[in-house]
């Protein structure tokens, strides 16, 4: 059914693409105000042509894209899929699965087979959980983060054993030291082709004679433990698939899984109210045989979602900043110069793409806001949002002054830009602050405007602001 | 490998791979090779694109058969004088002047065969004689220039000294249209190829850009191709083309009838087995691995099977001819060129 554009629908959903996608662009409001919420949650739930930028596009002009030799071309090509595709949720699910199973470049100087790993999350990552997690421990990169190929048969080696209880199942304090060493057995054998090879190249950061050589999974029959095993109170013959059916139709998993998906996408803190919607959440994780896509559902069309209580409940990750702030002002839908350095200011910012801090993944809510983080937060989206020639600053240049046929009062000014970038609400001090540097300058004539004279270039001084602000730190 | 077509047999036999990755900022190596030219006294000049880290280093490197490295020279990464920024193709005149093509500077560069820089021409546009991202580059035998102006979807023909002569092309699929070509090549009459790119064939037109032929269509069959970026035509007509997006090369006969695939099947060059004599624990686990792995249904493409088997095409951009019957594959993925000998 279709959304009214009343107030309050675009506002729900623009609050719905910002969590979950990176946003929206008014004119894409418009689309999917005509669609209607629970469409629009349908259709991001079930992405189907993506229509991203191309990958020969990319590789054509970005030949280091096409052999993802290094960290920052690497995280570059996933930059450009994340500012191009319209399957927000795709990559946004693909981004929370990066942090959640989370494998860094560091230890493993494999680009190439960790941005196999986030194709395996687009492929995944709205299907069963019970599927990802079995896909996770085939995944080569993980294999070796977490020193699988070290785990043999008569000598285990429990560090994927104990992270996949630990931090991608179930947390700590619902399994034992037992199943962690009976579920590393099971997963003896599972490791990646070449791996004696490859572990060297990887250790050594060898890219010679001829580049990378990216990884597949191996299951060697020969080296996996066949003897019985007791796991969370079950016992057989287990190989690592048995493991991860155990696993998953844990209450304690679907709290951990749930509860994790809960502060991604709707508030960094879990509130009463919150932990109501969680609990509908694990229902619908069991109800569905472990499908993501219907947890999602559940929480996108909860009442707690949205209800005002979630509302601009979470800090925007650096990722989610940056590519928000690109998809608005329309820069890079072309392979461009520059796009690395793009990477590298997700980076100083707190959030490297393929180089999470640990296997923990990143410490997310109010812990990405320091002082020099904030810095460059603020620096970045206000030189996206303050650059008349992108073609989103020119759409909102010229809906002001479609809309406007005489001249924005400071206070026209204000609104109209938070809408347009938004609609985001902002608080009445912050508000106060915007009309007072617009008045400095009093009303605003936009009739005659022309690409980057005066009057447009108070437009993109105010978008800066709005940029900078509070609210806009948050999603 | 041989075939027949007709009275016309060709049969590719593979010579050796020369080459290592350099990720320095310059010496014996590549990176990120896009071109060669060979110049007439055999020395191969060999384009380096460089990826952002070493764009400093934009350069062109030289070598031989014999795998010696001869030096290499560039300006910079900018606009200035032989500068680069984004180069995509080299070619030699009869005066042994080396054309270059930026793609991003929307201009043609000339060196002499020392490296010394000599002049540039063209101005972006899309008006006659403008250029909008120049792509492949050819001369003909009175040192004509043909330049694909890949963003223009079109072909100029400039004077050696960039003096517009005709084009022809835009934007579509029909006869005589071109999706972001790439890659060209004049043979012996006078005729001109061109690796249309995302149209996925190579279109033949005389040097006056009348239409004569087209050659293949999309797909990963024999015969068909997957954006070609380049195409190279020897004296018996033979058409070498690299079928990029499917990671290997292409021969046709005059009539664009299919003769021969090659996949590629790289060795170890002199330059890689110097890096293994100082590096013997990683040649002892390579001699104990398979490097052409089976792999799953989801690294089934040509690009993910090229990425984890070493002696496979990966990024096969180029292809060029020596006056020996010689074939030479520049490689941009993996930093080397597979050479191989017509038979």
């Amino acid at each position: 059914m279709t959304s009214t554009a009343t107030k309050e629908n675009t506002e729900l959903m623009a609050h719905l693409l910002r969590r979950a996608g990176f946003g929206a662009t008014r004119q894409e409001l418009e689309q999917y105000l005509d669609k209607g919420y629970e469409a629009v949650v349908e259709d991001l739930l079930h992405p189907t042509d993506a229509e991203n930028m191309p990958d020969d596009v990319i590789r054509r002009y970005h030949p280091e894209q096409s052999e993802l030799r290094d960290l920052t071309s690497s995280g570059a090509y996933w930059m450009y899929r994340m500012i191009s595709t319209q399957c927000p949720l795709e990559e946004k699910i693909a981004l929370f699965w990066h942090g959640f199973l989370a494998t860094g470049y560091t230890k493993l100087n494999q680009a190439r087979s960790q941005l196999n790993q986030v194709e395996m999350f687009r492929r995944n990552g709205l299907g069963s959980f019970r599927d990802l997690l079995l896909e996770i421990s085939r995944d080569p990169a993980m294999l070796l983060w977490l020193d699988n190929t070290d785990n043999h048969n008569g000598a285990i080696n429990e560090n994927f054993g104990r992270e996949l209880l630990e931090l991608f199942s179930m947390g700590i304090g619902n399994y034992t030291e037992e199943d962690v060493k009976e579920g590393s057995r099971a997963f003896t054998g599972w490791t990646l082709g070449n791996a004696e090879y490859m572990a060297v190249r990887a250790y050594k950061d060898s890219i010679w004679p001829y580049s990378r050589i990216a990884w597949h999974f191996q299951y060697r029959e020969e080296d996996h433990d066949n003897g019985e095993k007791t796991f969370l109170g079950e016992t057989g013959n287990f190989n690592g698939e048995d493991i991860i059916d155990i696993i998953a139709k844990q209450e304690a998993a679907a709290l951990f899984i749930t509860t994790r998906l809960f502060q991604f996408f709707a508030a960094d803190e879990v509130s009463e109210e919150g932990e109501q919607a969680i609990a509908e959440m694990m229902q619908a994780y069991f109800d569905s045989g472990y499908e993501i896509r219907a947890v999602l559902r559940t929480l996108f069309n909860s009442d707690y979602f949205k209800s005002e209580s979630a509302r601009y409940a979470r800090v925007k990750g650096p990722v989610e900043l940056i590519v928000g702030a690109m998809r608005l002002a329309g820069s890079y839908q072309s392979p461009t110069l520059g796009i690395e350095k793009v990477t590298n200011q997700s980076f100083f910012m707190g959030q490297g793409l393929l180089q999470p801090p640990t296997v923990e993944g990143w410490h997310e809510g109010s812990e990405w806001i320091d002082s020099g983080a904030l810095v460059e937060r603020v620096n970045f989206v206000a030189q996206e949002m303050g650059n008349t020639s992108s073609p989103g600053v020119r759409d909102i240049i010229d809906r002001l002054s479609a809309g406007n046929s005489d001249t924005l009062t400071p206070d026209d000014l204000v609104d109209q830009c938070l809408d347009l970038v938004g609609p985001i609400t902002v608080s009445d001090a912050t508000r106060a602050t915007l009309v007072g540097f617009a008045q400095r300058q009093g009303d605003l004539e936009l009739k005659d405007h022309q690409p980057g004279d005066e009057s447009e270039q108070r437009v993109a001084n105010m978008l800066r602001l709005v940029a900078s602000s509070r609210e806009f730190q948050l999603a | 490998m041989a075939t027949q077509a007709g009275t016309k047999t060709v049969q590719m036999g593979y010579v050796k791979t020369i080459g290592i990755v350099n990720n320095g900022l310059n010496g014996r190596g590549f990176a990120n090779p896009c071109d060669l030219a060979v110049h007439k006294d055999g020395r191969i000049f060999v384009l380096n694109r460089c990826d952002p880290p070493r764009a400093s280093a934009v350069r062109v490197g030289i070598c031989n058969l014999d795998e010696e490295y001869l030096g290499e020279f560039g300006y910079g990464y900018g606009q200035g004088d032989g500068q680069m920024v984004w180069p995509v193709a080299i070619a030699f005149d009869s005066r042994d002047r080396l054309f270059l093509t930026d793609e991003h500077n929307h201009r043609v560069s000339i060196y002499d065969d020392s490296g010394k820089f000599l002049e540039k021409w063209g101005t972006p546009g899309s008006a006659e004689g403008q250029l909008n991202g120049p792509a492949g580059i050819a001369l003909d035998q009175n040192d004509n220039v043909y330049v694909v102006d890949q963003h223009n979807h079109r072909v100029q023909k400039f004077t050696s000294d960039g003096k517009y002569l005709l084009g022809w092309g835009q934007l579509g699929s029909g006869d005589g249209e071109f999706n972001m070509p790439w890659g060209l090549a004049v043979d012996s009459e006078g005729d001109v190829y061109v690796a249309d790119w995302r149209n996925d064939r190579i279109q033949k037109f005389s040097g006056d850009g009348s239409f004569i032929a087209s050659f293949g269509e999309s797909g990963e069959g024999e015969g068909q191709f997957h954006r070609p970026s380049s195409v190279a035509v020897d004296g018996d007509g033979f058409i070498y083309v690299a079928d990029w997006g499917n990671e290997r090369v292409q021969v046709l006969g005059v009539d664009g009838s299919f003769h021969v695939l090659l996949r590629g099947e790289a060795t170890i060059s002199k330059w890689a087995a110097d890096y293994f004599a100082s590096n013997p624990e990683e040649k002892v686990e390579r001699d104990n691995s398979n490097l052409i792995p089976e792999l799953p249904d989801h690294l089934s493409s040509p690009y993910h099977i090229s990425s984890q088997t070493e002696s496979y095409f990966w990024g096969p951009v180029s292809v060029s001819l020596d006056g020996a019957g010689r074939l030479y594959v520049t490689e941009t993925n993996r930093h080397r060129l597979q050479v191989y000998q017509k038979q």
